[in-house]
């Protein structure tokens, strides 16, 4: 009895976090309902994704620095975990709908990784994501001329293989920061 | 005056004379007073079209401070100086157009952080390839950067 008592303790530490540079949401709600078909004709659906472990990250594909800095830094951390990332997902969700398209964001996520999934939706389809997820994305500058910035959500969002929103990242946690966390989490 | 004490005398003169004369003595290199200078630069890969960054070091070794003002590049259809910003959960990107460069210092673009932006590149970034910035200063100076297209 004791016994179990000790290896249920050790499994609850297990799960319930001492990560390296992740935030963890304590009592995480369920995941709000993300789904969007990709330009190769994949439908991603998050409630399909139970027993998975799900990175999102809500930016643009004309972002310069801050998407590519954190994209690259999930294809460092899936390479550092080697063939071990079966039950992790990268997808990228473009929040620009009036310059990307599901191929372009396709495209994006895939010169990072060819396994990471680049989705986008419809102006529609994107407010309402919005306001599921309480996340904010919109135009900065003179959307007119072309050449706009678009204001994004900073974290990287994780949900965790029950579904739930478990854990944000900061932009700038390393690729070998990452990895550590996903070992814990996957 | 003891043996001694002159000896001691005589080689502090000699100490002085070489550290003045080390000082003083003109360089073989181009003199490096006021000198600006971009190092490690390294730019994002990217499609034709795309937009893409470029990162670097840049110092002021010499002794009057200068203000970057300028930034361009004839790769891309428009290039700018950009600062990331994260307020709250939301991240912005501003356009910043004067970035002082005080004396004996340096500043660093890097990701997250100062980038120049290259906005609708004519041309696609591939990793080996590089290309050109000019850095324009306050002084008239200008700076030509020569970046390397890489991952991070």
């Amino acid at each position: 009895m004791h016994r179990f008592i000790i290896a249920a303790a050790l499994l609850l530490t297990a799960c319930s976090g001492n990560l390296e540079r992740g935030i963890v949401i304590e009592d995480a709600d369920p995941a709000p309902a993300l789904a969007f078909t990709a330009a190769d004709g994949q439908r991603f659906d998050l409630a399909a994704e139970r027993g998975k472990v799900v990175m999102l990250y809500f930016g643009y594909t004309h972002c310069p620095d801050v998407c590519p800095t954190t994209l690259s830094d999930w294809a460092r951390a899936k390479r550092a975990l080697g063939a071990d990332t079966t039950n992790i997902r990268f997808v990228f969700v473009s929040m620009d709908p009036d310059r990307d398209t599901p191929d372009l964001a396709l495209k994006y996520a895939r010169q990072f990784d060819p396994a990471f999934i680049g989705l986008t939706g419809s102006t529609q389809e994107l407010e309402d994501l919005k306001k599921r997820w309480s996340i904010a994305a919109y135009p900065e500058g003179d959307p007119r001329d072309g050449f706009y910035t678009v204001a994004h959500p900073a974290h990287t969002f994780v949900v965790d293989r029950q579904g739930r929103l478990r854990v944000m990242f900061e932009p700038g946690v390393t690729g070998e920061e990452l990895a550590k966390d996903l070992r814990k989490l996957q | 005056m003891k043996n001694s004490q002159r000896i001691f005398a005589s080689c502090s003169s000699l100490l002085v004379a070489a550290l003045v004369g080390a000082a003083c003595a003109p360089k073989d290199a181009a003199p490096v007073v006021n000198a600006l200078e971009a190092r490690d630069a390294w730019a994002r890969p990217a499609d034709s079209g795309a937009m893409s960054a470029v990162y670097f070091t840049l110092g002021n070794g010499g002794t009057e401070s200068d203000t970057l003002i300028g930034v361009a590049s004839d790769v891309a259809a428009r290039t700018e100086m950009h600062v990331s910003m994260q307020q709250g959960r939301t991240m912005h990107m501003s356009q910043v157009t004067s970035l002082p460069l005080p004396a004996n210092d340096s500043v660093s673009f890097r990701p997250l952080g100062a980038h120049v932006m290259l906005m609708d590149l004519r041309r696609p970034l591939v990793p080996g390839d590089s290309l050109s910035v000019t850095l324009s200063f306050h002084s008239g100076r200008t700076v030509e950067v020569r970046a390397s297209v890489r991952q991070p």
